[in-house]
This record gives C-alpha cells, structure tokens and sequence, in this order.
C-alpha cells in the first residue's frame, strides 16, 4: 500500500487572534547561536566548539584559535605577562591603503600586531611565549612581528627561560617587502643566540603555517609540535599546483606529511596540549641529579660483584638462536619498564622517520636522560612497520640529531642496541647509509656527554656499532655482537651460508667471549627463558647498574669523558 | 498559543502527536530521515522535511538540523515524543534561545533531573523518600557494617566506579557483611583500581511503580495515578498497566503525595513521571524523574480520561490546568502490551523488514498506537517497537481477558514479532495473579527453560 497523498492535512486551525498574544516574537536562530564548520560543512553549535577547544564536534576538525584564548589554554590562571603589546609596524615601502588596513584590522580584533608575546607559567615552570593570530593579515611577519619575536627570545636568553612559538601565518608580509624578509634572519639569528646558550626552543606548527614563517622560526625548534593536520609548508599548495600544473596528492603538507617526512616531531592534539607542553619544559628542567636517594639505597644494598659469566654452558650458535627468538623483550619494552614519562621524538628533519629507530626524552630515577633503542617490533605487524630491526640512514640521522641535543643540554644517553645489521636495500645506499654509520660513529666518539650502550639482542656490524660508540657497552648474557651475521661470515669466508653454526662458534660472538676481549665492559644475567613476562628479572637489576654508570660518569669532566671514550677505542 | 508544531520524533508517538495536534487544530510538520521516507509519521502531518541520512546522528538526533527544520517551516513548537532529543538539555536550551516552544520542561530542570546524583539530591531534601545510603566513601569493613546497621539489611555494597556487576555485593545480615565487603572490595580493586566503595539500602525483588504527573506554568501540580512496569526484560519495558494492583488507595494516596512534593521540588512544568522502587514492605523509593511523555502515557489516559499530548501543548502554550486533583478519578482498569518487531527464539534480535499484510484487532475497550501499515518496510536503523496494544475493562481480571483476545487476533505477516511471547506472559499464572516484580521475566525465562 502507498500512502503518498492518502490522508487529509488538517482542515480546522484554531482561531489564533482570539487567543492572547503571549507569544508573538517568531521563532529565530540568534546571531552566532549556530556556524557552519569550514571542514566539513556541517552546522555546528558555536558554543559546543568554543567548549571543545575550538575543534568541531562533528569531524574534529581543528579551528583556528586567537591568541589570547591560547595563551588561556596553556598558562596557568593569571600567570601571563605581555611583552611590547603596543609595538607596531611602519609602512616601509609606502604601500597604498597599508595603514589604513592596519587601524583597521587593529579596530575589529583589539591587537596591535599579528602576534602576542611574553612571559607565561606552565604548571609552575615559566616561559616565554609567542602566540601568532591569525585574524591579523594571517599573522604575516613584518617588522613588527620580527621584532617582537627577537625581543621576546633576547629576553628569554637574558633571563635562561625556554620560548614556545606558536606558529599560524601566511609567512612574510608582502606590504612590508624586503624589510619582512628580513625578519627571517632576524628572528633565527636571536633563536641562535638562545641556543648557543644551551636554551630550549619548543616550535609549535598550528593551521597554517607557510612562507617565510616556515622557512625561518618555525623550523628551528629543538623540538617541533604540530597540532594535527595542519597545512605546513614554504610553498602553499595553491602555488606548486600552479607551477607544476599538477594536483598535489590529498595529505600533502599536512602535519602526518611532515612527521612522516622526518620535520615534526610529535603531533599533539589540542586537548593534550599543556600536558605535553609541561612534560617537556619538566624534562629540561635543570633538576639536581637524586644523588642522594641513590647513596643511601647503595649504602643498604652493598653492592654484588659484578656478574662474571660462568663456563659456557651454552653454544655459541644456540645464543644466536636466542637472541634472535620472537618472544624476546625488544626496545620498546626496556623503554617501559626502566624509564618514566617517555616522550617519543621523530624525524630525521630532513628525508623521513625511520620506525626501526625509536628516541625520545624521558626520566630516569627522576634525571632526565635521552633513550634510543633499535626496534624490532613484537608481532609480525610490528616488525614490518619497524623493518624487522633494521635503521635505515634516517634512523641513524634521527639517533645522532638527539643524541647533539642530549649533549645540548647535558642529558646522558641511553641506547639499546638489537639488530641484525642496517637496512640492506637501494634506498638506503641512494640516501648514503654508509655515511649515516659513519656520521655517527664519527660524532659519537666525541659528544660531550655521558653515553651507555646495552645490547640486548643482535648487534649487528657497523649497523650496531653506529650505536655502540659509547662510554660503557654491555651485553645481555644471550646477546650477540659481531663483525657480521654468522651466516653472512660463512658465505664470505666459506662460500656457504649454511655453515653458520661453525661461523659462530668461531667468531667470538658471544657475551663472554667480547667479555674476555675487552670489547665490552659488563654481561647482564638472564632468566634461563626469556621473554616479556620476566623482564623484570632483567629490568630490575639492569636499572641499579645504569644508576651506578650516571653515578659514575655524569660526576666526570667533559674533558675526561670524551678522553676516556678515546682511550676505550684506541685501544683495541 | 502554539499555532503549529514540529515533531521531532518517528513512529507511532510521532503519530500519536499529529492526530493530538490535528484535534486541537495546530498545524503540524513532520521531519524524517531518508530511511522514513514512506513512514506514517511522514505522511501524515501537514508538512514533512527530510533531515538527512537514515543515522540517527545525522536525522532525528542532530539538534541543528532540526532546529532549522523548525525556523524554515515557520513552526513554533517542537513536540519532542520519547527517546532521541526528548530529555536533552542542551536541545531544550537550543529551543529557548531560538525562541521556539519546546513542549516539556524548562533546560534547567531537566538538567538537573537528568544528572541522577543531583536529582536525589533535590527529593532527598524535599523529603520524598531516596533509597538511603552513606554519603561519604567507605573504605574499610569497620566502617561500612556500622553504616549498614543504620542503613538497614539488606544492603548492597558497591564500587565507586563499579559497573557491570563488578564489585557488587548484596548483604542479607551483618554476619556476612564483612566477607562480602572485602570481596567487592578487592574485585573493584582488581577491575578498576580503586577501593573506594558505597553502600546503600538493597531493594529485593522491587515493582516498579510510576506516577504520572501535570505540572502547569502557574505552579498547580497533580498526579495522574500510577503504572506498573514491573514486567521488564533487561530493563526494557514490555507490560504496564494501571492501576497497581499492589498498592491500597492509601498508599496510592501517599505516593501520589510524594510525586507531587518532588515535582514541586524540581520547579517542574508540563508532563512528566516519577519513578518509584516499590518493596515488598509498602515502603518506596524515589528512583528517577523522567522529563518527557512516557511510551505507556495511554493506559493512564484510559483510566483517568485525560489525554496527556493535549495537556502538554497546553500546559506549554502557557494555559493553567482545567481540574484538579480532587477532580482526577481512577476508573477500571488499563493494560498494555507494546508489539516489538523481534524475534523472540533468537535472543530477542530485532526483525526489520516488510510487513506484508497486517491486522489489527479493534471493538470496545481497544486502543492502537502504531505507525505500521500493510506494505510498510521497517527499517533497520531504529527502536523495533511497531505498534502498543492498550486495552481497558472495569478491572483487572477482565481487562487481561481482553488483552489474550485481542494479542490473540493479530496478524502480522513479512517479520517476526513478540507478540506470541505476550500471549504467554498475559496466561502465565504469576501475572493473573498480579505476583509481579521487576525480575519476573528473569525468572519466568528461567522457569521455562528449566521445564525444558
């Protein structure tokens, strides 16, 4: 049955005149009740967004935000101090109708300039901040703006405060001509100088970020946060589409682009924001080493001697089987369990990030220290995404750009090394993996900077080494580390890769064997089957001994260190 | 005065709504999402706008759209049935700051009634009974058998964050209360990792009692009465009836009293429906308020001769009550049943689908509210609620008589239905007998499959 047109509408409507006129006001949407969501469209609840940190309720689209609520978003209650807010620009080249937007722009949006600077707390700990508003001629960078971020970060190198920018513009302005572009040299050379005096520099990238912006402050950040798909780039995409007369792929200069292009970071979503923000500042912050919690404990637990393995009771080839075994604990897992408040760093900044590699900042025993593991991944799909273990040259080049920034402010570092050789492919010889190992060993040997490196399954040749140009270097009892796979040294020698068993009887593989040699300082006992449900076993004893190394190593002169890092190579 | 109301709803209430309007001689518009296309709803009411898609985020539950709905056809109302928007605050605020009537209570007041810890709250301190427990966190056995002691046994002892059963304890006497403390305790612990526990008095083998209530803007308050909807199936309704027949005149008297105060206390206006925990014991709880019209408002319109969907354009439209609550008599006896498109031998999982011939009973004492027609395609996005069977009689025994003959006479072809599974419940002997609570189908499922 079709019901279209069947049923009568309604014939009697009620005689409204003869009723009292309570409601004669017509039923209307209030100016800004309601707005259209310029991602995806769809008619929002203003005040539901505003809520939400200014993202859209429905696709979780990111909106732009003006600068002071920003700031409210991040700084404590009442901790914000501006900086300069009544400095403003000229009109350098004369350009017609420049002034009159400006006063006009500065009428309609209360700002005197594109940007907000000054002093803000966060969680307690202060900083300087510069916060772009997008409303003023897309917070461009004229004089104005190029001043205020110089004098903000000057300040902030007088006062050893660390500075967050916050990026949003359309990069330099063009009514200001080459005094804007100016300002890109200006505002870097201030940043040098603040990181010359060993400062942090937090860059956050925000929707849009382009042009000269990018190609100046904004890409100099010792760490640089993107808030999620944001547009970042030197060209805008309109440009490019121009210039080479083609569409630009979807995703293109977004922020997941750029992470995984090797130039951000982190993405870090709005509602997380302060915490991140206050994470790190908390993990540069120049906090007194406990020393003294670590004496007393050390006092009450007399120390064991060192571990001396006992007589092989194992072959050398069953290690290798060991170290190889799926269920093994891999990278990430020492991450977990030895560290606190682990916060992962990407990006090579330069090609990629490479996911064999991971590194980051974190705390240990309350001593900011900086960790890079090799990653082998813990099922199948992991060890895919993480190319079984294998760095490619960016991976190196992510290690080695946080291992400088660890020297930079005087963080030790911890890697763990587990991999069967670097990434064996075209791709990683047309990006120079030999000069990645190379660049790496090279710096490593003199990075100002207590280094430890804990092999914790295969260390494989120079991909291993590239990581193991350390102050101390210790096994786990069932690690390896050689010159090359057992089976690679069989076909070489041998001409027959499955004479691997002999190869590694042979070739001093083993933690006892590099033990005796010299090579390595400490062998770390294992469980007799280990896997991630007795790391602890592991985990526990390797914590104290890696207090007793920062003990022992962060109490030395830079001098003395590196000297010694020399003399432990040189040597051999 | 309303002139012309949107609904914001589908099926039958929305059906229900627009032949109340079309009496009154109000203009309605009906909104639909594209899977309603060819619903009654839609093609009853004098106007229809399509919302968007069949998901129900993107239809009946996307306040602007709605919202805009209503400004582009020049309605000043909304109606907004049960379910979807019908106890949103927010909607309700949307409303008032466009100037648009919405036909229930202010934002305010279901806010605060929609926030269960603030409602009892408020009937605690009007002194309509709450079902008493500590105030304050309990995190030791010492601590908590001396609060059971005044609270009175048996109490349940339950996790602060606790849900699913977990962390739940009932302690019938203060011998057992410490072991099954410390057993709550430590599974909280486990699941949620927090040890901070409650307790409260345990209501055992409860009826579920409602009473309906008018409120108008003018501050006059009545109750209509009350319902049992003691027969649930995991706490989804699927029989009530009025009057109770657990509950003297006295009781009803003091319930209905107690249903008054916590409207009055809420500052409450239009419809609405307080929800009681009746004991065994005659002693009851305030339990919920629920800020709408009620899918089982008509066996309270049968016993009362009151049409609730007309009072609540008036009461909105600012009009005073025209009775009473000496005026409001109770006379015989309602039930109804509501006809679900489901299948009970599959575990009660939904059977959209067409229905390819239907037939539903009529005669004296019969009453359907449905939104189901011969040829008309559930969708399967929606409640699978079809249609209510809502008979009356002069009491009881003869109204459940009724109910058997007339679930007896429908016919309803192209999907499953629970209908048969009515049919039973309306001959099982617990039910004639009126022995209900609000385990009874738990136990009535139990007892088959035990007989099988």
């Amino acid at each position: 049955m079709k019901l279209d047109n069947m049923f009568k509408k309604t014939k009697h409507v009620s005689d409204v005149k003869n009723i009292t006129k309570a409601n004669t006001i017509q039923p209307e949407v209030p100016e800004g009740l309601l707005k259209k969501c310029n991602k995806c469209g769809k008619t929002i609840v203003a005040e539901d967004a505003k809520a939400n940190y200014n993202i859209c309720p429905k696709c979780g689209g990111y909106f732009r935000i003006h600068a002071y609520r920003r700031i409210a978003m991040l700084a404590d209650e009442d901790s914000f101090e501006e900086w300069d807010p009544d400095l403003c620009s000229g009109n350098p080249m004369n350009y017609k109708g420049y002034e009159e937007k400006v006063e006009s722009l500065q009428e309609k949006t209360g700002l005197k300039e594109a940007i907000v600077t000054g002093k803000i707390k966060i969680d307690g700990m202060e900083c300087v901040l510069g916060v772009c508003d997008g409303r003023f001629l897309m917070a461009s960078m004229g004089q104005a703006v190029g001043e205020k971020i110089a004098r903000a970060v000057e300040r902030a190198t007088r006062e050893r405060l660390p500075v967050i920018l916050i990026a949003c513009s359309g990069g330099a302005r063009m009514q200001e001509g080459i005094v804007a572009l100016m300002q890109m040299a200006k505002t870097a050379a201030a940043l040098k100088k603040h990181s010359d005096a060993g400062l942090l520099y937090i860059s956050l990238l925000t929707d849009p970020t382009t042009g000269g912006v990018t190609a100046s402050f904004a890409m100099l950040g010792d760490i640089i946060l993107a808030e999620p798909k944001a547009l970042i780039g030197f060209a805008g995409p309109r440009v490019i589409e121009q210039t080479i007369r083609q569409k630009l792929p979807k995703g293109f200069q977004r922020s997941e682009f750029l992470l995984e292009h090797g130039f951000v970071d982190r993405i870090v979503e709005r509602h997380e924001m302060k915490a991140v923000l206050a994470q790190i500042l908390r993990l540069h912050c120049k906090a007194d080493r406990p020393d003294s919690v670590l004496d007393k404990e050390a006092a009450e637990n007399p120390e064991e001697s060192i571990y001396v393995p006992e007589s092989m009771e194992l072959e050398a080839w069953e290690r290798v089987q060991i170290s190889r075994k799926n269920d093994r604990p891999v990278g990430s897992d020492y991450i977990t369990s030895l560290f606190d408040d682990f916060i992962e760093l990407h990006g090579d900044r330069g090609y990629g990030d490479d996911h064999a590699v991971i590194g980051g900042i974190a705390s240990f025993c309350g001593q900011p220290v900086t960790v890079i593991a090799q990653a082998k991944g813990s099922n199948t799909k992991e060890n895919i995404d993480r190319n079984f273990g294998m760095p490619s040259p960016e991976g190196y080049r992510k290690a080695l750009r946080l291992i400088r920034e660890a020297e930079k402010f005087q963080r030790p570092v911890i890697c763990f090394v587990d991999t069967p050789g670097a990434f064996c492919g075209m791709e990683a010889e047309e990006r120079g993996q030999g000069e990645a190992i190379a660049r790496s060993i090279y710096e490593l040997s003199s990075i100002q900077t207590p280094i430890l490196s804990v092999i914790i399954g295969e260390g494989g040749s120079g991909g291993a080494l590239a990581l193991a140009v350390a102050d101390e270097v210790w096994m786990l009892e069932n690690a390896i580390y050689s010159i090359l796979s057992p089976e690679g040294f069989a076909s070489i020698l041998w001409k027959d890769s499955t004479k691997a068993k002999e190869a590694a009887g042979v070739m001093k593989l083993t933690a006892s064997d590099l033990y005796e040699e010299n090579i390595i300082e400490q062998v770390i006992p294992e469980p007799s089957c280990f896997t991630r449900e007795n790391l602890d076993e592991v985990a526990k004893p390797l914590k104290k001994r890696i207090r007793q190394f920062l003990d022992t190593y962060c109490n030395m002169s830079k001098e003395e260190l590196t000297a010694r890092r020399y003399e432990r190579f040189r040597k051999m | 005065m309303i002139k012309k109301v949107l609904i914001a709803n589908r099926g039958e209430i929305a059906v229900r709504i627009i032949r109340a309007c079309r009496e009154i001689g109000i203009e309605t518009v009906a909104v639909y999402s594209e899977a309603d296309r060819e619903a009654l709803h839609t093609q009853l009411a004098d106007e229809a706008i399509c919302i968007g898609p069949a998901a129900l985020s993107e239809s009946y539950l996307s306040m602007e759209r709605i919202i805009s709905a209503t400004i582009v056809s020049g309605a000043d109302a909304i109606h907004p049935g049960f379910g979807f928007l019908s106890e949103n605050s927010k909607f309700a605020e949307l409303c008032e700051k466009c100037n648009i009537t919405f036909i229930g209570p202010g934002s305010e007041v279901i806010a605060k009634l929609g926030n269960k810890q603030e409602a009892r709250n408020i009937m605690a301190a009007a002194g309509v009974p709450v079902i008493p427990g500590t105030e304050e966190p309990i995190f030791d056995a010492k601590t908590g058998a001396k609060a059971a002691k005044k609270i009175g046994y048996p109490v349940m002892i339950k996790a602060a964050l606790g849900g699913g059963g977990k962390g739940m304890r009932v302690a019938d006497t203060p011998e057992e209360f410490e072991l099954n403390f410390l057993t709550a305790q430590k599974e909280a612990e486990m699941a949620f990792g927090n040890n901070t526990m409650y307790i409260e008095h345990y209501v055992r083998h409860p009826r579920h009692v409602e009473f309906q209530i008018l409120a108008d803007s003018q501050g006059n308050v009545v109750h209509l009465g009350e319902r049992d909807c003691s027969v649930q199936r995991n706490h989804q309704k699927m029989i009530e009836e009025s009057p109770c027949c657990a509950i003297s005149d006295e009781l009803r008297q003091k319930m209905g009293r107690a249903a008054v105060k916590a409207a009055k206390a809420a500052g409450y206006v239009n419809a609405g429906t307080i929800e009681f925990l009746l004991e065994k014991n005659q002693q009851f709880y305030f339990m919920e308020m629920n800020t709408r019209i009620q899918v089982e408002h008509p066996v309270t319109e049968w016993v009362t001769g009151i049409d609730l969907v007309k009072e609540q354009i008036r009461i909105a439209s600012g009009q005073p009550l025209g009775f009473r609550q000496k005026d409001i008599r109770i006379s015989g006896h309602s039930i109804e049943c509501r006809i679900n498109a489901e299948n009970p031998e599959k575990g009660f999982r939904p059977s959209p689908g067409t229905i390819t011939d239907i037939y539903l009973p009529g005669g004296k004492g019969i009453r359907i509210d449905s939104a189901a027609y011969s040829g008309y395609t559930i969708p399967p996005y929606y409640d699978s609620m079809i249609a209510k069977l809502i008979v009356w009689a002069k009491n009881r025994e003869e109204a459940i008589r009724k109910m058997q003959s007339a679930l007896g006479e429908i016919i309803i072809e192209g999907i499953n239905t629970n209908v048969d599974y009515q049919y039973e419940i309306l001959n099982h002997p617990d039910f004639l007998t009126g022995n209900v609570d609000v385990e009874f189908i738990e136990k009535m499922e139990a007892g088959a499959a035990f007989e099988q």
